[in-house]
């Protein structure tokens, strides 16, 4: 039997508890009626890339402004945005935000409220177009473009020398050409042509993108599979290489990294971020070039695709109208700014008035005095257009289980229209 | 007959512990190795050292990682302790009606994954940051609270409490001990073994926890060690020479505590299993 004096201790308790409960929720926490914040915070992933570009931005951009850049991994950020967002609570979360092309469209569809559009702020005719696509979303543009993932082949042009090629028989070539050069390549040097990560289709994406073509139809939501004649081509170019016994197999980033560190490999297909990691090896000094990356053989292809890339968002609390500002002022429309940073972090923007500019002129001696830069920035202009749409990397988890029929030997018809059902009925 | 018995026994034993030593064998020979070196598999020792401890310890906050992780580590465990035991005891020493079904609703709650309740923890402790100073996104509070009530703290203690002798009890109540007297002054140091391994159990938790504290804290300079490795592995040329060597730290103290109570942990552990 509980004493009388004990029940109230526990009335009282429960209800304070009650009390400071409601107070929480009734609070209403919309970022209206909040003054605005005297410094304003960015999130991105890369400390010697986009975090050092928004440092540099930061510097040119003169006003005084007071930014705060926060480094997260990129899966964190997305994880951090996710939890933040769904929970309707705006707290915590960062005036701008870096995030990956191909997941943009997840975030402003889930969450349009969450991002405050920003064509007001610059010229969206400076920008790449291919750009423009997967970072606007219901006639709004709330991304600002940063760094472009155009590709290049990159290639050993001791290996290929040994082999019998030069530099111009990689220029302008199909995959198919590149699988026949590519078997020669290994029979004269053993060498590897390239190194894949079976459960990463970017090989693909990169295809049939240089065909205009993606996982969706135009309007980023009906699957695309079955009746998509670039990734058909895409899953035999595939196969052929696969069978081709040119492929170095590898199951994570590292060792992505060790086959051309170590010079297991002939070629990286690749977005012209790759450069410094091919560059981190010393020894390799002037071994390598870049040739545009192969088209696949039908008609629209081009040689000229994207892999990767990111885009700054701006979140729909106090603060945005200074971001947005800031982005404009810096990334959206310095052409000074982009020299400075192709001259000191490597990266490469997708703002095109920057590319007659000097830095991009610059010889790289790494490989063998081509202008990397500017090469990339003419095929950058290239690149076929397309809605990344919801759903990338849900529908590619479904193509890599295909692919892997598909090389044991199920037919292609049945691989795609599988593939479509299981996506069609994963996305309903 | 027998010595060809040992032989295969040792050959599976002596497989057994290189395939558990191995990663750690080769996560402290990369930390003295360029970051090109470990991708391609480098299994001596290098002389990358002094200069992955630099960039460490220069170009990321380790040290305030490190005081932070410790910490939260450190009240984590306190307050998990005091509270599963405090829960534990008074499961097992008191009697009331229905408690059973209480605690299997509680060892239920078990079985929920982290991931399902944090949404809606993070809109609470959201709300929370307009309303209560120190108790909302991005503070200590909000890191510790949820995790310091866990079922199976509760359980680990009620299970090990059926060991306590309950005459004790008894003997404390005739000498006039308070209740709260006779869980400090009797319990607690009866139970010394128990709480050590469930010391080492949350320590661990808290120091190894990354969902929650990667949603909740946002200012870098509250960042704990795992959030700290997860950036350094961000970049798109990362730098797995200082990735290891931050991994080699951030495990120390992990390591400590375990070989420090080790002694206590299994006792602690059969404890459980016994009762």
């Amino acid at each position: 039997m509980m004493r009388f004096s004990q029940l109230r201790i526990w009335l009282l308790v429960v209800a304070v508890v009650t009390v400071l409960a409601l107070a929480a929720c009734s609070s209403d926490e919309t970022s209206g009626g909040e003054a605005e914040p005297d410094k304003i915070t960015a999130w991105a992933w890369d400390p010697h890339f986009n975090i050092a570009a928004l440092e540099i931005a930061k510097e040119s951009y003169g006003k005084d402004l007071e930014l705060d850049v926060i480094e997260n991994a990129q899966d964190d950020i997305v994880q951090k945005l996710n939890t933040g967002l769904s929970s309707g609570s705006m707290k915590g979360m960062p005036n701008i935000v870096l995030i990956e092309d191909q997941r943009a469209q997840g975030f402003l569809q889930s969450y349009p409220d969450a991002f405050f559009p920003i064509d007001e702020y610059f010229n969206l005719d400076d920008f790449a177009p291919y750009k423009l696509e997967p970072t606007s979303f219901d006639g709004k543009q709330y991304g600002l473009p940063f760094d472009t993932g155009v590709t290049g082949l990159y290639f050993r042009t001791d290996y290929f020398k040994e082999a019998g090629y030069t530099k111009e028989d990689l220029m302008n070539i199909t995959w198919e050409r590149y699988i026949e050069i590519g078997k020669d390549v290994k029979a004269k040097t053993g060498k590897d042509m390239m190194t894949l990560d079976p459960n990463d289709l970017g090989i693909i994406r990169v295809m049939i993108q240089s065909a205009g073509s993606w996982y969706m139809k135009e309007d980023g939501k009906t699957v695309n599979l079955v009746d998509n004649e670039p990734l058909r081509k895409a899953f035999e170019n595939y196969k052929a290489m696969m069978e081709a016994d040119f492929i170095k197999a590898n199951s994570d980033w590292s060792q992505f990294l060790a086959a051309f560190n170590n010079g297991d490999v002939a070629t990286v297909p690749s977005g012209n971020w790759i450069t410094p990691s091919i560059e981190a090896e010393d020894s390799q000094a002037g071994k390598w070039a870049v040739a545009p990356i192969p088209k696949l053989d039908i008609e629209g292809s081009v040689n000229a695709s994207n892999l990767g890339g990111s885009s700054f968002y701006v979140l729909n609390i106090p603060g945005k109208e200074k971001a947005a500002e800031f982005l404009g002022k810096t990334f959206g429309s310095n052409k000074e700014f982009y020299q400075d940073l192709v001259l000191e972090v490597g990266a490469l923007g997708t703002y095109t008035p920057a590319s007659d500019g000097e830095a991009y002129q610059t010889e790289n001696e790494f490989f063998g005095g081509q202008s990397v830069t500017s090469d990339f920035s003419k095929w950058m202009e290239e690149i076929p257009s397309v809605n990344y749409g919801l759903h990338t990397y849900a529908i590619e988890d479904i193509l890599v289980a295909e692919m892997q029929n598909y090389l044991k030997g199920k037919n292609l018809d049945d691989v795609l229209a599988d593939a479509q059902a299981q996506a069609e009925a994963q996305l309903k | 007959m027998k010595k060809l018995k040992n032989v295969g026994v040792y050959t599976f034993l002596s497989i057994a512990a290189i395939v558990s030593i191995f990663p750690f064998l080769w996560m402290v020979v990369s930390m003295t190795n360029k970051s090109v070196d470990v991708t391609k598999g480098r299994l001596l020792p290098g002389s990358h050292l002094i200069e992955n401890l630099n960039v460490l310890f220069e170009s990321v906050n380790m040290v305030t990682a490190l005081v932070n992780s410790t910490i939260i580590a450190l009240i984590t465990t306190f307050l998990t302790l005091l509270i599963g035991s405090l829960a534990g005891y008074g499961f097992e020493i008191y009697r009331t009606p229905g408690k059973d079904k209480v605690f299997n609703i509680l060892l239920l709650s078990m079985m929920i994954p982290f991931a399902a309740i944090m949404i809606p923890l993070y809109r609470l402790f959201g709300r929370l940051s307009s309303t209560v100073p120190f108790l909302g996104i991005d503070t200590l509070a909000a890191v510790i609270l949820p995790t310091v009530i866990t079922a199976f703290f509760i359980f680990l203690f009620r299970q090990n409490t059926k060991m306590f002798a309950k005459e004790l009890v008894e003997a404390g109540r005739i000498d006039g001990l308070s209740e709260l007297g006779i869980f400090f002054r009797i319990y607690v140091p009866t139970m010394k073994t128990t709480y050590a391994a469930a010391a080492i159990i949350a320590f661990m938790n808290s120091w190894n926890n990354y969902l929650w504290p990667l949603v909740v804290l946002q200012s870098p300079e509250k960042q704990t060690i795992p959030l700290l490795i997860s950036n350094l592995g961000a970049g798109y040329t990362p730098d797995f020479g200082v990735i290891m060597t931050a991994i080699v730290i951030g495990t120390l103290p992990t390591a400590v505590v375990f070989f420090v109570m080790q002694k206590y942990f299994v006792e602690g552990m059969m404890g459980s299993v016994k009762g």
